[in-house]
């Protein structure tokens, strides 16, 4: 018990500096901010003062979450949308991955398409995509979508590629099938590289979303943004982004909370 | 809990009478790099391994014995002359050989007792074994470890696992290229005399192939010295010493300097001296 315990403590004691040192470049970053504001007399279509952005967030945040006035039914399209986005590019860009991995001629096939879209700013592509999905949820997932796929599909790649010759030698000298051996040593082996891709796919579908809902939506962060934006309500615009922000470290941290769960393994001692 | 592997053996070692289970005759390897350039790694072996015997194999880094291994094992393809094993030739893996690799090759994710597992799982085997499992953490001292991953045990425990995993399928011939040479010196000597306890129980025929002269000694029957690339079987020297064996045992024993002198003599032929 005191041995589990003291490692733990150790590390809090060490940790707790950084946490100190972010808060207090906060406090500073608002003082700032504060300053600036009265100091150049800047109006509040220009740059509100932190006390305006808080009641702006705030206002959304007292609010039932039926309100059409509050953060909750926006924030739940755009999540609901982003992760619909995110679980689709994700599978596609997995089994995209796999079977690039897995045959050198669909490799052969795909490989200079992936690059290419891959510099390709995707972004771009949205307006394209509006028009065939429509401006209802199907575009937003789409571009979501779009946007997870690449880095899930070129990392499981890499991943799936980078497996270390002696695990293959195994599942051969067992006489394990393709399936046996991709199911049961490929998979988990990439599963590090893997859930990188997938950490970036989340926040890369968050911003697919959101570039969709600028394009034109019924509801959801976006159209919370644009709205503010047309009434030159800037403290409203920050509060969104604000929002939009802890959604991204929210989701971000749920996926490393499943690494480290899935991938509990890696970089320890490794044999 | 031997009673669950294979039958014990009253008296270990090789019985002269019978027909070798392995036979290699005139086996050959030549590796083509990739800028067309050739690699002769074995050349003309011939070498009889007789049913229950512990073989070792030492020869100069890059003599091919690794080659020769993954041969048996059906990794590679023998192309040059012939590889029998229990008198049909070597066309891929089979069931009859398990393979224990350096460092173990564990997977890390999964439970020593899920590792130990695999080869039941693959390859067309769906067999629950459970007791055959538990039988065999139980001889090799991991019966608390089951449930553990690879890296919470010591190089030594998980070799240990690799070698329960090599015989999980009941092979008649267990494979080992250099499974000690990550381990410290004293690990290694306590394996050796557990490798050599597991042969007693099992009963089954074991080529060992590793580094260390006194390891090759300890453990076998026969001691086959190869020659530098493209390997070559210089001499297979005979182990005349009773079993069980034990370190301090073997190093007074009368044969065993004699036997680790000649050997190194072999290994350090002039012309290949460094």
């Amino acid at each position: 018990m005191s041995a589990t315990a003291l490692p733990a403590a150790r590390t809090r004691r060490t940790e707790l500096p950084s946490g100190i040192i972010a808060g207090g470049g906060l406090i500073v970053l608002l003082g700032l901010w504060e300053a600036a504001v009265h100091l150049w007399h800047l109006p509040g279509y220009i740059l509100p003062d932190p006390a305006a952005v808080w009641r702006a967030l705030w206002s959304g945040i007292a609010v039932s979450p039926a309100s059409p006035l509050g953060w909750y039914r926006p924030l739940w399209g755009t999540f609901r949308n982003a992760a619909l986005g995110f679980f689709i590019g994700s599978a596609v860009g997995l089994a995209a991955g796999s079977a690039m991995a897995e045959s050198r001629t669909v490799e052969r096939l795909l490989m200079p398409y992936a690059f290419a879209l891959q510099c390709l700013p995707k972004v771009a592509i949205a307006p394209l995509i509006v028009i065939w999905f429509g401006f209802g949820d199907g575009s937003k997932i789409a571009i979501a979508a779009l946007l997870a796929l690449f880095p899930v599909m070129i990392n499981s790649f890499t991943g799936l590629r980078a497996v270390e010759p002696e695990r293959i030698d195994l599942m051969r000298a067992l006489s394990a099938s393709r399936i046996e051996t991709y199911r049961l040593v490929k998979l988990p082996n990439a599963a590090p590289y893997i859930f990188a891709g997938l950490d970036m796919a989340v926040v890369y579908a968050l911003l697919g979303t959101i570039v969709a809902e600028f394009l034109g939506a019924q509801e959801g962060m976006g159209v919370v943004i644009t709205q503010a934006e047309s009434v030159t309500d800037v403290a409203g615009v920050f509060a969104a982004l604000i929002i939009l922000g802890a959604l991204g470290m929210a989701l971000h941290g749920l996926v490393r909370a499943l690494e480290r769960r899935v991938v509990h393994w890696a970089d320890r001692g490794k044999h | 809990m031997s009673a669950t592997l294979s039958p014990a053996r009253s008296a270990p070692g090789p019985s002269p009478d019978a027909a070798p289970l392995i036979r290699m005759a005139g086996v050959g390897k030549t590796y083509h790099a990739a800028g067309g350039a050739t690699v002769r790694a074995l050349d003309g072996v011939d070498l009889d391994i007789a049913d229950g015997a512990f073989v070792s194999v030492v020869g100069p880094s890059g003599c091919g014995k690794s080659t020769l291994l993954r041969m048996l094992a059906g990794l590679d393809r023998c192309e040059e002359g012939s590889l029998r094993l229990g008198g049909r030739d070597v066309r891929g893996p089979s069931g009859e050989v398990g393979v224990v690799f350096q460092a173990a090759n564990l997977l890390p994710w999964m439970t020593v007792r899920e590792n130990i597992r695999l080869p039941l799982r693959v390859g067309g085997r769906h067999a629950p074994a459970e007791a055959r499992i538990d039988a065999l953490l139980e001889v090799t001292g991991l019966a608390d470890f089951g449930a553990r991953y690879p890296y919470e045990l010591s190089g030594g425990m998980q070799q240990r696992a690799g070698i329960c995993r090599a015989l999980v399928r009941d092979p008649r011939i267990l494979l080992m290229d250099e499974p000690f040479g990550a381990l410290d010196a004293l690990t290694r000597e306590r394996m050796n005399a557990e490798l050599q306890r597991i042969w007693q129980t099992s009963g089954k025929t074991v080529l060992l192939i590793t580094h260390s002269i006194s390891e090759a000694i300890f453990l076998a029957d026969q001691v086959v010295v190869m020659s530098p690339r493209p390997g070559r079987v210089l001499r297979v020297l005979e182990v005349p010493i009773p079993r069980p064996r034990s370190f301090d045992s073997i190093v007074s024993h009368p044969a065993y300097a004699g036997l680790a002198r000649e050997i190194r003599a072999l290994l350090t032929e002039p012309g290949d001296a460094p």
